[in-house]
This record gives C-alpha cells, structure tokens and sequence, in this order.
C-alpha cells in the first residue's frame, strides 16, 4: 500500500496504490493525514485516484469514512476517482458511495469538486 | 562478613566491564617481562627454546671437527687414567703426522708426571746423576711440534693451584673492553708452564658453570661462552683459539657495541652472542662416526690421513670419567663435542639469537595485544571473543616457530601468551558474566510475556464464550416449529469477531431476521457487534410495524457513542409466517439470496439500500416487500463468504451462486447452511480464514404447514 501526491493545478491530486485492508488500512490513515490537514475550506479538493487499487475490506472503508468526516469538518472536499471494477462494486454494495463522493474518472470529479 | 568480603574482591574486577582490572594484569605483565630472569617464567621460555632446538636440530653433516676419544677401550687397552705423558706425547704426534688444522686437549696438566725424573729420584735416591727422560718434557715436545691448544678450567675464586697469570693470547676487544665486559673469574687453573710455553694456543675448557648454581637452566647446557674474563684478561675458548691457531691468525676478536659483546670469532668466522660472550649453541645430534678411540689411533688403526685438513679435540668419552653434559635436544654428550659444536658453528655461522631488539620487540607486542584485547573483547559476543583470544595466541606461537625457522631468533611466545592470559580472562570473564545476566533477563521477559500471552488467551476464551453466548440456537428456539425451519452458522476469524446474527419471534406471526458485520475483525469489532445486536433487537421490537423508522433509531442510538468511528452493516427482515410477506432493510450489507425452486436471485435492494449504520448519520432509509412462496429458502451471508481466499482467488459470488444452483435443490435450511459452511472451509484448504464467516438461512415452507400444537394455531 502507498501513496504518492501528484500535482495538478486543480486539486489536491493522491494516488493509492495496493490493498486497503485491516493489516494496512492504520498505514493508509497515518499516510493519508498530511493531505487530510491541508483539505479545509478555500483550499483545492482532495481527489483520491483509486486507479491502483486492487481491493478495500471494512476497515479500508472506515478508514475513508473517518477521512471524510475529518474533511467535512475542517470544511474541505473530499472524494474518490477511477475505480477498479471490483472496488466500484465494494462501495455499491455497501452504499458507501452515499458516505464519500465517488466518480467514475478524475475528470467527473473535478467537474464536480473543483 | 563473608559477602561483603566478596563484593569488595569481586566490584574492583567487575567495574567498567573489567577493563581497569585488565589494563592493571597488562602492567603486571609488562613487569614481569621486563624483569623476567627473575621470574619462573624462564623455565617456561626454556622449554619452548629447547622444544624449537628439537624440531629443527642443525645438521651435522659436514665433518670439520673430529674427535680422539680416551675411551672405554683405550683405558681398557692403555690402562688407568692418567696415562703416562709418553703415551700422550706419542697420540699428539700420531695426530699431528696428518697434518690437521689444530689440536685441541680438552685436559689439563698441572702437576708433572709421576713418572718424571724428579718423582723418581725421590723414590729411588740411586738414580742419582743418572740422565732420564723427561715425560712432561717429551708432551711438550710433542705439543711444540703440532698446532696444539691447551685448556685452562677457569673458577670464581681462586682455589689452591689457580692461577691468575696466564700464557694465553687475549682476545682484541672492538669498541669496547671485553676483559671488563665478559663473565669474570678471579683465575684459572692451567698445565705445568712447560707445556703452556710449548703449545701453540692456550684456551678456556668451562662450557658450563656449577649446574647446581644455574637452577633456570635446570642442567642442561644451554649457553656455551666463546671468551671469559679470567683475573681482568679477555681469554678465548677452546673453540676460537683452535680456529686462530689454524687460521695462524694474531688473536681471537670480539666487537662490542654499548656495553655488550655482540660478536666472537675469527677474521670472517664471527657468531653473535649474548652481552656476555656466550653462544646460544644451536646443538645437533651426537654423532658417532666422528669419534675415533685413542688406542685405535695410537696403534695405527686409523689412518693419521684421517685428520688432514680438520680440527681434532682431544678428550674424554669414558663414563668414568665424568665429563658429560645434557644437551637441549635430551641427549647426554660427552663435554667435547659441545667443542667440536662450537667449532662447526663458528665454521658455518649458525647461531641461535636473543638479541635485545627482539625483547624490546615482545614488549611492544605484549603491550600492543593486551590494549588491543582490552579494547576488542568486552564489545565483541563472547564466543567470537575466545575465537579471538585463540587466533592469537595460535598467530604467536607460529610467529616464533618461523622466527626460529627463518631467523634463528627465539622469540618467546610463551611467555606473551602467558602473561596475556590473566588480561584476557579477566575480561572474557566480565563479558560472559554480562551476557549471562542479559540471557537470563531475556528469559524472565520472555516467562512473563508468556504468562501475559496465557492470560490474554484464558479471557479471549471467555469473552468467545460470552460472544457466542449471546447469538441464538434457531433449532431450540423454533423447535417444533412446522412453517418455517431457520438455521444459522457463525466462526470469527480469531477469536472473537464482529459478526453477528439474530432471529426471534418480533410479534406473535413475525419472525425477525437479522445479519450484520461490524468494520474491521477480532476484539474491538466483538465489543460493537454485542452492543448492535442488543440495540438492534430491543429497538426492533419497539417498532414493530415500521422497519424503517426502527432502522434509523437503531443507526441514531449505535452513532450516539462512537467515537472510534466503527461501522456496521446490517440486513433486517421480518417475514410475516402466514402469508410469506416479508419486510425488510439493508444498510450496505450484500444482497441476500432468494432460492426459489430451479432459480437462483438475489434480493434487490438498489431502491432502497442505505450506507451502513453509523457510516452517515442520519440517513433516511427505506424499506421494501416481497413474498415468499412457499419452499423458499432466503440465505443471508456476511463477506466471509465471498472473500474466503485460498491464496490466488476468492471465492466470489459466482462460485457460490453455482453451488446454490448446482447442489443444494431441495435442501432444509440447515443441510443448505452446511453445505456452504463445508464449500467455504474446503475451498480455503486449511489457510487461516481471513474474515468472519455467517450464514442464516430461511426455509419457509408456506401456510398449509400449521403447526399441531393448538397453542400456536389461537397465535395465528
């Protein structure tokens, strides 16, 4: 599991890369926190790029929830892009879609957040 | 009083890791090496010199030296010693008809003959004027017409019969006085001054002190001098004065460089020696055929041809006569060869060393090895430590075999290893001590996380116990039921987990399903899931005709306290028995299956699918209807299932739904559940499970199954 901030003139851009599951998902909240600090209010929207990510289990989902609700209240916006298809089905079956903004490509997202 | 003794012999060795106790055994050692002739350590130094001797003794191929023996056979043949002056007048002259290099007596001849003229005509007064012929007269003839040497036996004190004025001819001194420098006696003992006058040489015979005296050297001959100071007077030994009367040099000459005599010999012929004057002989082994027996040679038996162009000693080999000596190869030897040794070594350079560098040079190492060792050891693992002490002591013994080997040097690596041991056990010692504490520190950490480890394990067990305990047995709660038939399956993945699932009569008619599975695994998931299924089953059956509002009071009151911000998705269904009317919610839990007769389908929620409970506060849910047919059987599962891996794949939802498909037609509820519960556990083939794995299943066989038992039927 790792990250890796991209510029973009936009948003504040972050690719995930690997497993989001309970033996990373606690390296996942301490890696994700700095980009967190900086998505507050006036700032760019934070946009995680899930392209690389093969697979998120409950406590991946919970660490996204609890990185949501840290944004929304400092604020910020917050949101995920370019789903692999069995993640997409993840956050449909658990409604988690309704929890965290998700879009089908970057472009959706920073449509809509930026 | 006993340990408190201890403690005060024990701190001072055990501070800073031993180093200062070592660093003071060093200075010890230093002493001792420095003053170590006063040490037992010289007889260990002497052991390893004469070990060195018999590994590699020198080769005494080369014949210069022979040697004349007065024999056992002579003395049986001539008669008792000492023979008459004729006889040995006639033996010098036999010798010297073969023109040898020089003759050596290793005798002394102080008082005449006692059969000289004068002796006789004390006896026999009728002599009288008679003229006889003079036996000392006669040697000396005989000495006069050969390169003779005679011998002087030097004392400390001058005994009757010594004398200090001598006929010798002193050996020169270069850069120095060796008369003031070499081993000193007060004088000599020498032959009658005819003899002295007629020989050619006159030459020093004590190859060795009083044994008795020189306890290191334990009697063996170690140390022959090649010159002694006799009453002030530098005098040659036997072995250099033969060599000057054959090289018809001036004088024996001996360089001395600061106080010390560095080197004796004879033009070219020159070997090192001690301060002294002494040659550290490198001995080699008796050898017989150079001793030929006087009467031999006497009577003609031995070609005189035999001794041209050598140097023949004179002495004696006869047992009786007490002239033997014990080399450092064992042997015992008749005085005379260590002679005819001497003169080999003069003629071949071979000399054994000790020079004063090589000492200052064992310090240097002493001092070099023992810091090092200080600095080394109490920071290396102590078997590495001994492997070190080991190496070096091997690398020393070695270094002084090829010192002797190469060098003719002997290099005292005993008594470096010696006085290195006491440093390098002191702090070996520490080092074992330390790593025996830390070894034992390890092993109560290691008990007590043990102990922990069990006491963790016994209240798992029990909070499993609990945990279990709290899930319902659908077979003894709906026993006797005919309608309808539920059965359940749970394992967590470790021992507790945050899975769970509930079912119970909400009403009298209405059966209340429930799945839900707590984000995350084990002991924190365990804790929420108990407190979900409480609060979702008491707020369920405050509502028991709206689901949906039952389902946002449950999501409000589990948000309520959730600081650590765990989630719960759930599937909730109340089916009415009767009529298979079934109500039901989902917040973000799998869709259940729906096995009804050949066809599979699972239940749609995407109209009316909220988050999870606690995911988003507040959300407003939904609830939805079907009808169940009678037959149905509704299989509600947790992800457990479809994420049960066997290493490369999961099992997904396609290899499920062929199993419903494929082999549970007409299976109850229970044999339904045990059949997936197998699939799952054999497709994961003995890898640990990664989740909690439910299973609840509905089999609801539809209203014509009434019950017989009248109380249920006035229920319904």
């Amino acid at each position: 599991m790792e990250l890796e901030a991209v510029v973009h003139p936009k948003a504040n851009l972050v690719m995930v890369r690997g497993r989001i599951d309970h033996g990373s998902s606690m390296a996942f909240s301490e890696l994700l926190h700095p980009h967190l600090e900086n998505c507050k209010k006036g700032a760019p929207p934070l946009v995680l790029d899930f392209a690389g990510v093969d697979y998120v289990s409950s406590a991946g989902l919970r660490a996204l929830m609890i990185a949501t609700r840290f944004a929304k209240n400092q604020g910020g916006r917050l949101g995920i892009a370019e789903f692999q298809p069995l993640v997409r089905e993840v956050f449909g079956i658990s409604r988690f879609d309704l929890v965290i903004p998700c879009f089908d490509t970057l472009e959706a997202a920073l449509g809509e957040l930026a | 009083m006993l340990r408190h003794l201890r403690t005060l012999l024990v701190t001072p060795l055990r501070a800073h890791r031993g180093r200062p106790a070592a660093l003071l055994a060093l200075l010890a050692a230093c002493t001792a090496l420095a003053l170590i002739e006063y040490t037992p350590l010289t007889l260990l130094q002497n052991a390893l010199f004469d070990r060195m001797q018999r590994l590699s003794p020198r080769d005494r191929s080369e014949m210069p030296a022979l040697i004349v023996a007065i024999d056992e056979k002579s003395l049986a043949a001539l008669g008792q010693w000492p023979w008459p002056r004729q006889t040995l007048a006639r033996l010098v002259e036999t010798i010297g008809t073969g023109d040898p290099l020089a003759i050596g007596l290793d005798m002394i001849f102080p008082e005449p003959d006692r059969l000289g003229s004068a002796s006789l005509k004390r006896l026999y007064p009728q002599l009288g004027r008679i003229p006889l012929a003079d036996p000392d007269a006669r040697l000396a003839a005989a000495l006069a017409a050969t390169p003779s040497v005679l011998g002087i036996s030097a004392n400390k004190t001058l005994l009757h019969g010594n004398r200090s004025a001598l006929k010798v001819t002193p050996v020169i001194s270069r850069g120095g006085d060796a008369g003031a420098i070499a081993n000193p006696f007060a004088g000599a003992l020498a032959s009658l001054p005819a003899l002295e006058a007629a020989a050619r040489g006159q030459a020093l015979l004590n190859a060795q002190e009083d044994p008795a005296l020189q306890d290191p050297e334990r009697g063996v001959l170690r140390r022959v001098p090649l010159m002694a100071s006799v009453a002030g007077l530098p005098v040659a030994a036997l072995g250099p004065e033969m060599l000057r009367v054959a090289l018809d040099a001036p004088a024996v000459e001996a360089d001395i460089r600061n106080g010390r005599i560095t080197r004796v010999g004879v033009d070219a012929y020159r070997l090192p020696t001690q301060a002294d004057g002494k040659l550290i002989l490198h001995f080699g082994p008796l050898r017989a055929d150079r001793i030929f027996s006087a009467v031999d040679v006497l009577e003609g038996r031995i070609p005189p041809e035999n001794f041209q162009h050598r140097f023949v000693l004179l002495g004696f080999t006869a047992t009786g006569l007490q002239d033997r000596v014990v080399t450092p190869l064992g042997e015992m030897i008749p005085g005379v060869d260590v002679h005819a040794q001497v003169l080999e070594s003069l003629l071949s350079g071979a000399a054994l060393t000790r020079p004063l560098w090589l000492r200052l040079a064992e310090g240097a190492l002493l001092i070099t090895l023992g810091l090092g060792l200080i600095a080394a050891v109490p920071r290396l693992p102590p078997n590495f430590a001994v492997k070190l002490g080991l190496a070096s002591a091997i690398l020393l013994f070695l270094t002084g075999y090829a010192a002797f080997h190469l060098g003719r040097l002997l290099f005292d690596s005993a008594s470096l290893v010696t006085l290195l041991n006491p440093v390098f056990f002191i702090l070996i010692g520490n080092t074992l001590v330390a790593s025996d504490q830390q070894r034992r520190l390890a092993e109560q950490a290691l008990q007590a996380s043990r102990e922990a480890a069990a006491r963790v394990a016994g209240e798992l067990d029990a909070a499993r116990r609990i945990q279990m305990g709290l899930l319902p047995d659908p077979a003894q709660l709906f026993a006797g039921e005919t309608r309808f038939q539920v059965a359940a399956y749970l394992e967590a993945a470790r021992e507790v987990g945050g899975d769970y699932f509930d079912c119970f009569m909400l009403a009298p008619g209405y059966l209340c399903l429930c799945i839900g599975d707590v984000s995350g695994k084990g002991l924190p998931a365990s804790l929420f899931m108990a407190m979900s299924k409480s609060v979702a089953s008491a707020l369920l059956r405050n509502h028991p005709d709206d689901l949906a509002q039952a389902l946002e009071e449950v999501d409000a009151a589990l948000s309520r306290d959730n600081r650590e911000m765990l989630f719960v998705t759930s599937f909730i269904a109340v089916v009415n028995v009767e009529t298979g009317m079934m109500d039901y919610v989902c917040a973000g839990h799998d869709a259940p299956w729906l096995l009804r007769g050949q066809t599979i389908q699972r239940i749609r929620v995407d109209q009316i699918g909220g988050p999870p409970l606690c995911a988003c506060e507040g959300f407003p849910y939904r609830h939805a209807q079907l009808t169940l047919e009678p037959g149905d059987r509704l299989l509600l599962t947790t992800d457990g299932v479809t994420e049960a891996s066997n290493g490369q794949a999961w099992f997904g939802n396609e290899r499920l739904e062929r199993l419903l498909q494929e082999n549970t037609q007409g299976d109850t509820a229970a044999a339904l559940v045990e059949k997936v519960k197998d699939a799952v556990r054999n497709f994961e083939a003995g890898a640990p499970p990664a989740d909690d794995l439910t299973l609840l299943c509905l089999e609801w066989r539809g209203p014509e199954a009434r019950l017989p038992s009248p109380q249920t039927s006035t229920s319904t």
